[in-house]
């Protein structure tokens, strides 16, 4: 193919890029930048949709970027925005340190930000989400109950050093340090994969086999894994899973009464208030810095409320 | 030249040794880890990369690089898994499905290497990155799940009391080791990479002979994500993330050149359970995860290391 050919295809390209554009460039609708940790992500997937609908609603123009788990990208992303002079922006950042400068930037350019989800070190002008501490809890909380408060435990980390695997963390060990009969018998990362999750759950049943009675997946995805596992050697019925985020695969494994409990984070609630306290401070009414949307346990005994 | 090229590359005794040391240091230290149940479990657990490894042994070999079989994975078995619901297709609808969409791919990575004179790198990084969007897209960006019973025992079923995966891989790593060394074709592909003008001047079409590994090395990429998705019960868009960095470290481990023309299947069969077997006995000896890391690299390196002083 020659250049100008190329160049032709590009230029085309652009232009009608430019076209889609334009058209949703309505007048005098509020503008929010939004910034999101990974698309790739069902959880995400969910958050992006409830700011979606709740922005339709309100008549706001939204423009999402991915940051596809790039706190560089994401800070670049901040900046366009900055550039663009959207009204306000919704952060749901990639990393607690590295997104913080993606704050410092809007913050100093008299930019409204609200972080959604997940913090940064930086503050925000508000903030939207829930402890994840609590997630942690919960889960383990339940698994304690199952156990009658005396047990052997195995915990799957996410990612290791990301803040959601930090927080899971403390939070599953405040509960395991009330309880001194239940006992961390390994702990191991599966970063936050299926796959990885069934490997390390199949090597576990190699190296301690009958001495596990429960599982703590710090998420739905490695829960699965480590069930799947479970299942096929035919140790579920006396192996208590649970693990947090409530994806929709999850919910139809408590329905089914394979998985034992899943927490569910409240996509919807995060990304609706979200928008709203992005809205409220744009309109100078007052609001909450600071608002937590709370976790729920789900099991079978609650299901229908969680899986339409 | 070259049959003394191919031989240069059989005496893996080096590898060999390090493998032994350490199956005999785990079985010492951790008597669960030298079970029938922990080494069928092992060697389920490396069919994955197994079968991608001995697909980019073909690309190896011919002096390229496939960078793109991760994302291939995650595609292929998001493929599968919109074509495996139950009570929708018989069973190799969604297999056939997954290998011709690899193989397509595979087809135009080769393609614009050879026709486009593009350096394989770029070209399958670009697939990488297209391939992982094409996921997201079908997918809309959340795993696909419910799928047939039929579907998933390709990943948990057995056949003669030995896993599936563990079937597929042995299949598919037979045939392509027949193939390279005992048909034309495939010792074409040996011929390309030791030397491609000696290779096109003897009359072999170069360009043919690359097409061909890409495509065969996309559709075992195919295969590897129908039995990922089967294995793990859906289709997920992110999965398989750096899987290409692992196939290609066992391909490498097992002795196949980087610049192509030396190697073969066996090699890659003992990388890929080197890998293997690191992996389950760090697990079993629940070494933490930040060391595990930092292990692996050591024992990686260091296995390569002890085999190219032995074949000096």
């Amino acid at each position: 193919m020659n250049m100008k050919k190329v160049a032709l295809c590009v230029v085309v390209l652009l232009i009608l890029s430019c076209g889609k554009q334009a058209k949703n460039d309505t007048a005098k609708k509020p503008v929010i930048g939004v910034s999101l940790l990974n698309l790739s992500s069902e959880f995400i997937v969910m958050l992006n949709k409830a700011i979606e609908a709740k922005g339709e609603e309100a008549g706001v123009q939204l423009i999402v970027n991915d940051a596809q788990r790039s706190a560089d990208k994401q800070v670049q992303q901040v900046e366009s925005f900055i550039a663009q002079k959207v009204d306000a922006i919704i952060l749901n950042p990639c990393e607690v340190e590295a997104s913080s400068p993606a704050v410092d930037k809007a913050v100093a350019a008299g930019i409204p930000i609200v972080n959604v989800n997940s913090e940064t070190k930086s503050t925000p002008t508000a903030f939207v989400g829930s402890r994840d501490e609590e997630s942690a809890r919960i889960a383990m909380d339940y698994i304690v109950e199952r156990l009658h408060g005396k047990g052997n435990v195995v915990m799957m980390h996410g990612f290791m050093g990301q803040a959601a695997q930090l927080k899971r963390d403390q939070g599953a060990r405040e509960v395991l340090a009330e309880n001194p009969q239940v006992k961390l018998l390994a702990h191991q990362t599966a970063d936050w994969d299926r796959a990885k999750a069934m490997t390390l759950m199949e090597n576990w049943i190699q190296s301690y086999g009958d001495n596990i009675n429960a599982v703590f997946a710090q998420n739905d995805e490695m829960g699965m894994g480590a069930l799947i596992a479970l299942e096929q050697a035919k140790m579920k019925n006396r192996v208590v899973v649970a693990s947090v985020d409530a994806i929709s695969d999850a919910l139809q494994a408590v329905k089914d009464g394979r998985l034992d409990a899943t927490v569910f984070q409240d996509a919807q609630g995060q990304g609706g208030n979200a928008v709203e306290v992005a809205l409220k401070i744009l309109r100078k009414q007052p609001y909450e810095k600071e608002v937590f949307i709370p976790f729920q346990l789900v099991t079978k005994d609650n299901i229908g409320k969680y899986l339409k | 030249m070259l049959t003394e090229r191919m031989k240069s590359s059989s005496g893996r005794w080096g590898l060999v040794v390090a493998l032994a040391l350490i199956f005999v240091a785990l079985s010492i230290v951790k008597p669960t880890f030298l079970t029938v149940a922990n080494l069928i479990n092992l060697v389920r657990q490396i069919s994955i990369n197994g079968i991608l490894a001995v697909g980019v042994t073909y690309v190896l070999l011919t002096g390229g690089v496939d960078l793109s079989l991760g994302s291939l994975v995650a595609l292929t078995g998001v493929v599968a898994a919109c074509f495996a619901h139950p009570g929708q297709y018989p069973v190799i609808v969604p297999v056939l499905m997954a290998v011709g969409a690899g193989a397509s791919c595979g087809l135009v990575n080769g393609f614009v290497i050879t026709r486009g004179r593009v350096a394989p790198f770029v070209v399958t990084l670009g697939m990488m990155t297209a391939a992982r969007g094409l996921a997201l897209v079908i997918s809309g960006g959340r795993p696909v799940s419910n799928l047939s019973r039929e579907f998933t025992a390709m990943g948990s079923g057995d056949l003669l009391g030995i896993p599936a995966p563990i079937v597929i891989f042995a299949a598919v790593a037979l045939v392509s080791h027949v193939f390279l060394k005992n048909i034309q074709l495939g010792r074409y592909i040996y011929a390309v990479g030791g030397n491609e003008n000696a290779a096109r001047a003897s009359g072999i079409r170069v360009e043919r002979v690359k097409m061909f590994a890409y495509t065969v090395c996309a559709a075992l990429a195919g295969l590897a994500g129908v039995v990922l998705a089967s294995r793990i019960t859906t289709g997920q868009p992110n999965a398989g993330v750096g899987y290409e960095l692992d196939a290609i470290a066992a391909v490498v481990i097992g002795g196949t050149s980087l610049n192509g023309g030396v190697g073969g299947i066996g090699g890659t069969i003992l990388g890929a359970l080197l890998m293997g077997v690191i992996n389950n006995g760090l697990d079993l000896l629940n070494v933490s995860s930040y060391y595990q890391q930092i292990v692996k690299g050591i024992i990686i390196a260091g296995a390569v290391w002890l085999d190219r002083r032995q074949a000096k």
